[in-house]
């Protein structure tokens, strides 16, 4: 669990973080969204103490990280930023296995963690081992930069834009890339963002910064059902936020009996996705299987009365 | 660029026009003695047509060469069969011009010997820039070219000429000036990178030092040698007499010292700027990720900064050794020794062919230096994971 207790930094007379408090769960991704000069990024480098808060504590499963030396405090965060940052003049295997080896681990660990990484990440070790950061795409650098935050199993993984950096379609993947890992290392990821669609995909919760103050760090759900203020409401976006709550439920939620005609969707696929393929196709109704197995469908109607009992 | 019609190679035309008109220019001089002026003697008169043609032949045959767009590798063959022919007719004419003249006689190349070897030089480097060899084949090649040097000057074929005669009335200054001309661009470069590399890196770390320092050393480099050379005199000469055990040290106001001295002073902008530019050039993302990930400043500088920088850093230090093995020889007018030692002589006794004898090893340094440096600039850049 982490906790952020009052956090205040102050450059001069500005406050870029104006006493935040929250709590993280362990096991979730937070996303922390604002628009630039709201802080967010601030408060992200003061729980790895790039920055010093001004005053205010954070608190890792307990224990205040002002307790340890920053350096050794941040060997035990992972730490991924936008363009990935990767070094140049290591090999992808050197470059994830960096921390581990501030930590001196022994060598065939490393490497054995090193090659776990790299099929977590779905890059054949044999191929990726001995690659330059330069020989790598862009999706590539960026999941090696994200393998490298996660080597040395942290407490906690933060993140700063780690998607900024690429183009929309490689974007989508890597973060339903993320999502799975996390599932499965069952990590706690704090992620900074200043994309609401972004953090609306990825959050367990969201918290959004606006001047240096959190105004709002509630499940996806309830920030787009009922926006705390009228900044998160414009975040939001009011002519998307139907279709942004509808693509947070799934169809399993609305499936019914029936037969339906043309191409069916997966029931983990969402509400917004269905609605999409009948606007699309000028069908009224879809069919939903799972695992290839027909379940049923769902209906153009059915839609549209989740969408106004949500409103 | 494809030229699909004319494969000829634009660089290679300029070449052969060059080095034709350099055939009409005088190829060799004949004096009465080594200080006289001498009378100029184009390349088919210095010897008989039977030795002179064939030399001819492998000089216009190599500038031929040279036209080809492609493969470079043929140019390059060019260049050295020109280069042959250029020593063949240098060989044949010294020992014949010198048949027929008095026992004072001195015979040296001229205008056109000297053009014709600078462009198949440059003939060459074209060549091998377009080949694009390898670092370590790089290495290879300069071994063989001044191996090849060596075998030629160590032959005695070149002995008639009028620089080598200069040469063997004195070989053993000839080592030591070299010994010391050495030990005066090295060891101020040495001294250099003791002094510079440090400042360069608390340079990176403190920007008032930083900013202190750069144009402190830059108004250094503006100060012309020979007045720099000059300063040293009084300020090292005052050192010698007043500092305590300073003179059994060798210090004084003449000599090896202030010729160093003033040398390190010429390094040090390119030592500790080269330094600064270098460790300055890691990714700032990289050093963000660096710091976020628990890395302490000292391993930031280690593990990132300075590999990284490698090269710029490796950079400063050809710049600094071309440019010392150069202006050492100005060291030989306050008595520091080195080539310049020759220089100074001849220029005093008017004797040019002496003046060759500091100039022309001081070129063969310079050059061998400065494709040593860039090869070692390449390694670094190429085997990243070698430079920590």
């Amino acid at each position: 669990m982490i906790e952020i207790d009052s956090i205040t930094k102050t450059y001069g007379p500005t406050k870029a973080v104006d006493a935040v408090s929250m709590t993280v769960e362990t096991g979730t991704i937070t996303v922390i969204v604002g628009t630039s000069g709201s802080g967010k990024t601030t408060l992200l480098r003061m729980i790895n103490r790039l920055e010093e808060p001004t005053s205010g504590e954070v608190r890792i499963n307990g224990e205040s990280t002002l307790s340890v030396k920053p350096h050794i405090l941040r060997r035990r965060i992972g730490y991924a930023i936008q363009g990935h940052g990767l070094f140049p003049h290591h090999t992808v295997a050197r470059n994830i296995g960096a921390v581990p080896q501030l930590l001196n681990w022994p060598k065939d660990k490393i490497s054995a963690r090193v090659d776990q990484l790299l099929e977590l990440f779905s890059m054949d070790p044999a191929e990726f081992r001995d690659r330059y950061p330069a020989e790598l795409s862009g999706g590539q650098q960026q999941r090696v930069g994200v393998a490298r935050a996660l080597a040395s199993r942290p407490d906690l993984l933060l993140m700063d834009e780690p998607f900024g950096a690429l183009d929309p379609i490689i974007r989508t993947r890597a973060q339903e890339d993320l999502r799975h890992i996390q599932q499965r290392l069952g990590s706690t990821i704090m992620l900074v963002t200043h994309d609401m669609e972004e953090a609306i995909r990825l959050g367990d919760r969201v918290a959004v910064m606006d001047g240096g103050k959190l105004v709002q760090y509630a499940s996806p759900a309830e920030i787009i059902a009922r926006p705390a203020t009228d900044f998160v409401a414009d975040m939001v976006g009011d002519v998307e936020r139907p279709l942004r709550l509808l693509s947070l439920i799934p169809l399993s939620d609305i499936v019914e009996e029936g037969p339906a005609e043309g191409a069916p969707l997966s029931a983990d696929a969402s509400l917004r996705e269905a609605l999409s393929a009948c606007l699309w196709s000028g069908r009224s109704a879809v069919p939903i299987e799972r695992d290839g197995t027909p379940l049923g469908r769902v209906t153009f109607e059915a839609i549209r009365a989740r969408a106004e009992m949500q409103a | 660029m494809k030229s699909t019609g004319a494969a000829i190679s634009a660089p290679g035309l300029l070449f052969a026009v060059a080095g034709v008109a350099a055939l009409l220019t005088p190829f060799m001089t004949l004096a009465a003695n080594r200080i006289v002026a001498g009378e100029g003697v184009l390349a088919w008169n210095i010897a008989g047509p039977a030795a002179v043609t064939p030399g001819l032949i492998a000089v216009l045959g190599g500038l031929g060469l040279g036209l080809l767009q492609r493969p470079a590798s043929l140019r390059l063959g060019g260049a050295v069969l020109g280069l042959g022919g250029l020593l063949w007719l240098l060989t044949q004419g010294a020992s014949c011009l010198l048949a027929e003249t008095g026992e004072y006689a001195r015979v040296s190349p001229a205008v056109g010997f000297w053009v014709l070897l600078v462009v198949l030089m440059l003939l060459m480097a074209d060549a091998l820039t377009a080949m694009a060899p390898k670092p370590l084949m790089r290495g290879a090649i300069l071994v063989a070219v001044l191996g090849a040097l060596a075998i030629i000057l160590g032959s005695g074929a070149l002995s008639d000429l009028s620089v080598m005669q200069e040469y063997a009335g004195r070989s053993d200054a000839f080592a030591r000036e070299a010994v010391r001309h050495l030990g005066l661009a090295f060891g101020s470069l040495a001294a250099a990178v003791v002094i510079g590399f440090p400042l360069g890196v608390v340079a990176h770390c403190r920007a008032a030092l930083r900013s202190a320092t750069l144009p402190v050393l830059s108004f250094l480099q503006t100060i012309p040698s020979l007045a720099m050379f000059g300063l040293m005199i009084p300020i090292l000469g005052w050192v010698g007499a007043t500092v305590p055990g300073a003179r059994a040290l060798g210090i004084a106001g003449i000599g090896f010292a202030p010729a160093f001295t003033a040398l390190v002073l010429y390094s040090l902008l390119p030592v500790v700027g080269n330094t600064v530019a270098g460790l300055a050039a890691a990714p700032p993302a990289a050093l963000e990720a660096a710091r976020g990930m628990g890395m302490t400043p000292g391993q930031r500088l280690l593990r990132v900064e300075l590999p990284l920088g490698l090269p710029i850093i490796l950079t400063g230090l050809r710049i600094v050794l071309v440019q010392n093995i150069g202006l050492a020889v100005i060291a030989g007018l306050i008595g520091g020794g080195g080539f310049g030692t020759f220089v100074f002589q001849g220029l005093n006794q008017t004797a040019t062919d002496l003046i060759l004898l500091g100039a022309l090893p001081t070129v063969v340094l310079a050059l061998t230096a400065a494709i040593v440096m860039d090869i070692l600039v390449d390694l670094t850049r190429r085997l990243p994971e070698d430079a920590t």
